[in-house]
């Protein structure tokens, strides 16, 4: 088997076992993340496929400074928040479009998102968390998705969004917080 | 139990249904469909296209073609100032420099002189 230094240097050469090894070996990990945060299973596949394409094309300004494997997170989250927010841009377009009167009148309607890893007897409930995710702010959403999906430590998540321990405590922080509220906004509505 | 405690403990059990979740499984085919996108990108229509459909460069694109074609009538309007009187003047200019008589037209075969 060969070690993750010499598979990066490999693939730096543009190896193609190396890069079919690589992508082996962490398209879960990758595909997860994403999944998290886009909770959509398409778009995460495509964008999975965004991702390995990057780490083929950049993997030569990869020096080594962090692990492998937050370097990969790092462009996992970056691509998928910047999807979310490339989606909003087409989503608000789209309303102004509909103002104006020129199509995009039709209101998307986004299914529940129901992540395969939960156990049955979460599933409803973890549905619902999975919504008031959905309307955290980017750095909240990211630092929960990494800890809470991938089990990342604090510290794990700090060097991935490359911040301190002490904010990312912050964000988790805030991160429940709001969600607290919003779950409590959404019982209230359905415990009437 | 009332209803505050009820909603306080559904709200702390849906932030509990995470805990021990597994990790999503990526499509096994991941690889191929990767090399694929790859040996299509090489090509490099599907970078041309992408970037032509960004919306600001098709704007971008729009916009010059539509100056394009209005500097063009605004040219052919102040253009037509500018043609001489007698239009078949050019006609002569032509018919001079392939020196042949200008006061035979194609259809006045009586009157041509052999040079």
């Amino acid at each position: 088997m060969i070690n993750e230094t010499e598979l990066i240097e490999r693939l730096k050469l543009g190896d193609d076992v190396a890069f079919k090894t690589i992508v082996e070996q962490w398209q879960d990990m990758v595909y997860n993340t994403i999944l998290g945060i886009v909770q959509n299973e398409t778009e995460a596949e495509d964008l999975a496929q965004d991702v390995f394409i990057k780490v083929f094309e950049k993997v030569s300004t990869f020096k080594g400074d962090s692990k492998f494997s937050t370097w990969l997170y790092r462009i996992a989250t970056t691509t998928a928040l910047d999807h979310l927010r490339s989606k909003k841009r087409k989503k608000r377009f789209g309303f102004l479009q509909s103002l104006t009167g020129d199509g995009g009148d039709e209101k998307e309607q986004i299914p529940d998102f129901h992540h395969p890893g939960v156990n049955l007897d979460n599933k409803e409930r973890a549905t619902v968390l999975f919504k008031a995710i959905e309307s955290l702010p980017d750095n909240q959403k990211a630092a929960y998705t990494l800890h809470k999906l991938e089990g990342l430590s604090y510290r794990d998540v700090s060097e991935v969004l490359n911040t301190t321990v002490s904010a990312v405590e912050s964000l988790m922080s805030r991160a429940n917080q709001n969600l607290r509220k919003q779950l409590e906004e959404y019982y209230n509505r359905h415990y009437r | 139990m009332t209803s505050r405690e009820k909603i306080q403990q559904e709200i702390e059990s849906t932030l509990q249904s995470l805990d021990g979740v597994k990790r999503a499984e990526a499509n096994p085919f991941l690889f191929t469909r990767i090399k694929a996108r790859m040996n299509k990108k090489a090509n490099g229509w599907e970078d041309a296209f992408s970037f032509i459909s960004r919306p600001i460069i098709a704007v971008a694109i729009l916009v010059i073609v539509m100056a394009v074609n209005g500097w063009a009538l605004w040219d052919s309007g102040s253009a037509g100032t500018g043609i001489t009187a007698d239009p078949t003047a050019s006609f002569s200019e032509l018919a001079n420099e392939y020196n042949t008589v200008a006061s035979v037209n194609n259809y006045d075969y009586e009157n041509m002189t052999n040079e």
